[in-house]
């Protein structure tokens, strides 16, 4: 992809017809297409350029000082590196090649705006900003009626002197996640993202990529960390070096070596993998599907009717026209009485009636049919199956009864006598999962506790009551969502990246100098490490001591 | 029955080790320093290591479910992670002086723990179905982790912004006899024990504008590292927290209170690791945004579950005063 190579020193227009014929011609026609990106000869437009790239790049490339001129040759190449030398000891390229084996050729509006956007403190002032906006999100409670925020944030006693309910409801706090300013920055911080790994990003690593020996001792001794070592062979450090884990190349009497070169790269991984995330993210918020249906023990449902499109993108497939049969729903009980686990046992059915899909889902194990997914999240008590004086059964609906907390609370109610009287009274019947119920005779006591299929009848004010069954129904969540591959995708790069940006770039430079050995070496992140560990090295090297017998090595250990 | 008992003495002894081992930082802090006790501390810290370790594993055995299902369990963790974190910054580096912030950490969640304002979350509880999942143990351990390292990189640099903005701190003398008498910090062994006598009348105070540059330098290295290691389990952490909600519940972010914060808290530290990319950043500001970092993971961890609603509502908690 980058086997570009290219003399700076001459004017590019000579050196483009040997390289590239085939651009030739696109400079001439000004260049409307741009699918190449070895368009490197923009030297016209290179100058004004140089500005846009240099306010970006400062931040990384300036680490040695100032940015000397000019290499005499740069070859930028991928696979086996290849060397280049540096005379004046810099192995910074200046900012005009550098960027200019990258840039596509923009006008001049959007490069300025690349440059505006990809400044740091910009960047950093958008991260606080939407840090900040979700902070105020988790304070106002979301999704209310307007009412509720007019009483909340009254006009009359505003919240810190100025927030009323106008701010919350103007700005679209109350949907805050959602709401134009959010997502807003949101859109913010991705161009900014992008324009960042563009400009600054991307050079970085053609210049951690290349690297170049350095020939006098002076620019060594320059380095972070610098030591002279005498009587010793650069060769002895080449080998420890490699024993160690770096990456060795030795010319003549000088040595680079480097180690954890992919640091570098990491961070751009970490950019590209948010940009993957927000992409999967907004495929997932404009094109998915949604619905939740409660579904007692027996019944079916197709899945088509149940859910209902997020976004403009939602297409629907064939399989929304499956019917769903909830065969049985059961749930698990610890020896407390607690609810373990909560299980649907769901058979598919398609257009022709023939099953392709028997599952028990549970909750934390879903059942996924064609791009849809149906998950466990809820239960509920659908009917009570009783025999009263030996005839039925009947069934009773069963309805929720209010209770603050998490608890759910079931009742039903038979009427004895007359059902038309305007005081009816009968059995109340009330339960908390599906395996006891609790029986109240007409007064409101308290009569017993009955199993399901206990076979057990219940004596109540004269009437025979005997619980058959007690029928549940099964809350499911559907959804189907394209962007999760994506969004999964992403979290894995994420991950990935994350974990190896830790690592640092070491980088060490040594010369032969007759018997001495100078070594300078530096690190972008493990800078308090990195001295010890070369120090380390050098003791380990052996010292090459004059005599005539052959060559002992002391290995000198600590 | 037995498996409390044990619980409980264990808990007892790493409260001790813990307070010994403070009780010797402090010792040394304010009189000379004692080599044989120092090393001592460090088996202290090791030896809590492994109680805490013991409780976490009989308390997995009792209960039959990883030991991170509510408050109680997950503030045990968190000091057994101070305390990981402490062992493997000596490995790391045997000369820092990481323990003085990890161990008073450790002893305060414990006893917070242990104390009587959580009595009712200390016997091991059942799970609830959405909690029964492999992931539990992946998703929580990594925050809890996370907490402790961002916890220990945040203080780091809540010490440095304390040193860079004080004057005249009496105490700095009693510290510069710490820091002449031990090869701390990096620096060369060789030159320590020459200072101790000779230098310490005559260039004291450029020898104290010196020590204290080092030590800036020292702690805001050392709060980078330890803040990126923590960065990346927070990062592993609310992603893996996002699969799992995925297959529990149906959707992988759900703008829930806790998700929303330890959101906000990857943006404050993704702030400090960048303004750290910036030379003339570093030092004091990215101090600064760390320090708010400190709290925004306080306000993450506690002060969510102190509203007990939305998702995680496993980890709420409600203050009894007896």
């Amino acid at each position: 992809m980058e086997s570009l190579s290219f003399n700076s020193t001459q004017i590019p227009k000579q050196v483009i017809p040997q390289v590239f014929t085939i651009n030739s011609h696109l400079l001439q026609s000004n260049f409307k297409c741009c699918r190449f990106s070895f368009n490197t000869h923009l030297h016209t437009l290179c100058s004004s350029r140089n500005l846009s790239l240099r306010i970006g790049c400062e931040l990384k490339i300036s680490s040695d000082g100032k940015n000397k001129p000019i290499p005499k040759k740069i070859i930028l190449s991928d696979g086996a590196p290849s060397l280049s030398e540096d005379v004046s000891g810099n192995e910074k390229i200046p900012a005009k090649s550098r960027k200019s084996g990258m840039m596509r050729p923009f006008g001049s509006v959007p490069r300025k705006l690349l440059g505006v956007l990809s400044n740091l403190p910009l960047a950093i002032g958008e991260m606080f900003v939407i840090a900040a906006l979700m902070a105020l999100g988790t304070f106002i409670d979301q999704g209310e009626a307007p009412d509720f925020y007019f009483q909340k944030y009254p006009e009359d006693n505003p919240v810190f002197g100025f927030f009323t309910w106008r701010w919350v409801l103007s700005l679209g706090f109350d949907h805050m996640f959602s709401s134009p300013v959010f997502l807003g920055m949101l859109v913010l911080l991705a161009a900014s993202l992008m324009a960042c790994t563009y400009t600054t990003q991307i050079p970085l690593v053609k210049v951690a990529r290349r690297w170049s020996f350095l020939h006098s001792a002076e620019a060594i001794l320059k380095q972070e960390f610098a030591d002279t070592l005498p009587r010793a062979s650069v060769h002895d450090l080449g080998i420890i070096l490699m024993g160690a884990g770096y990456e060795v190349f030795l010319k003549g009497p000088s040595l680079y070596a480097f180690k954890g070169l992919a640091g570098r790269f990491a961070p751009i991984g970490v950019h590209l993998a948010m940009l993957l995330i927000m992409v999967g993210g907004t495929l997932s918020a404009a094109g998915s599907f949604k619905g939740s249906v409660t579904v007692p023990q027996g019944l079916n449902f197709i899945l088509g009717d149940v859910m209902n499109p997020t976004g403009f993108l939602s297409t629907p497939t064939q399989t929304f026209n499956t019917e769903v049969h909830v065969n049985r729903f059961y749930m698990d009980y610890y020896e407390s009485g607690e609810v373990s686990q909560f299980y649907t046992d769901l058979s598919l059915f398609d257009i022709d009636g023939k099953e392709v899909l028997r599952k028990t889902i549970s909750v934390n194990d879903p059942l996924r049919y064609g791009g849809i997914t149906m998950y466990q999240t809820d239960w509920g008590f659908s009917a009570l199956q009783i025999l009263k004086d030996g005839e039925g059964p009947f069934n009773l609906a069963v309805a929720p009864l209010k209770l603050n907390g998490d608890k759910k609370l079931y009742g039903t109610f038979l009427p004895v006598g007359g059902a038309d009287s305007p005081n009816v009274q009968g059995i109340s019947m009330l339960a908390r999962d599906l395996q006891s119920i609790v029986l109240y005779d007409q007064e409101g006591k308290f009569v017993g506790v009955r199993r399901p299929g206990s076979k057990l009848p219940i004596d109540i004010n004269g009437i025979q009551i005997e619980i058959v069954d007690a029928i549940g129904s099964s809350g499911l969540f559907l959804k189907t969502d394209p962007g999760v591959p994506i969004v999964y995708g992403g979290f894995g790069t994420l991950m990935l990246t994350t974990c190896i940006s830790f690592l640092s770039h070491s980088q060490i430079w040594a010369l032969q100098d007759g018997t001495t050995v100078v070594i300078g070496g530096k690190t972008n992140r493990a800078k308090v490490e990195f001295p010890e560990e070369m120090n380390r090295f050098l003791d380990m090297i052996p010292e090459i001591v004059e005599s005539s017998l052959p060559k002992q090595s002391e290995i000198i250990n600590h | 029955m037995i498996f409390s008992i044990f619980e409980h003495i264990l808990t007892h002894i790493s409260f001790s080790i813990v307070s010994i081992v403070i009780t010797i930082h402090l010792m040394s802090l304010l009189v000379d320093r004692i080599v044989e006790l120092y090393d001592s501390s460090d088996k202290g810290i090791i030896t809590t290591f492994f109680c805490i370790t013991g409780f976490l594993i009989s308390r997995w055995i009792s209960s039959g479910h990883f030991p991170l299902s509510d408050l109680y369990e997950s503030l045990m963790f968190l000091s057994w992670s101070f305390s990981i974190i402490h062992i493997v910054s000596k490995i790391w580096n045997h000369k820092n002086h990481l323990s003085v912030i990890t161990a008073p950490s450790a002893i305060f969640t414990q006893g917070f723990a242990t104390s009587g304002l959580l009595t009712e979350l200390q016997q091991s509880a059942i799970l609830v179905p959405a909690l029964k999942s492999q992931w539990l143990m992946m998703h929580v351990s990594m925050m809890v982790l996370s907490y402790a390292a961002l916890l220990c990189g945040s203080l780091l640099s809540l010490a440095l912004l304390v040193i860079t903005f004080r004057k005249n701190i009496e105490i700095f003398g009693k510290i510069n006899h710490l820091l002449i008498g031990s090869s701390s910090f990096g620096f060369g062994e060789q030159c320590m024990n020459e200072r101790n006598n000779v230098l310490r009348n005559t260039f004291f105070l450029s020898f104290r504008n010196f020590h204290r540059y080092q030590l800036i330098h020292q702690l805001d290295y050392w709060s980078y590292r330890v803040i990126s290691l923590g960065f990346i389990f927070l990062t592993i952490g609310i992603l893996s927290g996002a699969v799992w909600a995925n297959e529990a519940w149906g959707a992988y972010w759900n703008w829930d209170p806790k998700e929303t914060w330890a959101f906000i808290t990857w943006t404050i530290f993704a702030i400090y690791l960048h303004t750290r990319t910036k030379k003339n950043l570093q030092g004091a500001n990215s101090a600064i945004v760390a320090s708010l970092g400190f709290l925004i993971i306080w306000i993450c961890y506690f002060g969510v579950n102190l509203l007990g609603i939305g998702l995680h509502s496993y980890g709420s908690f409600t203050l009894t005063s007896n």
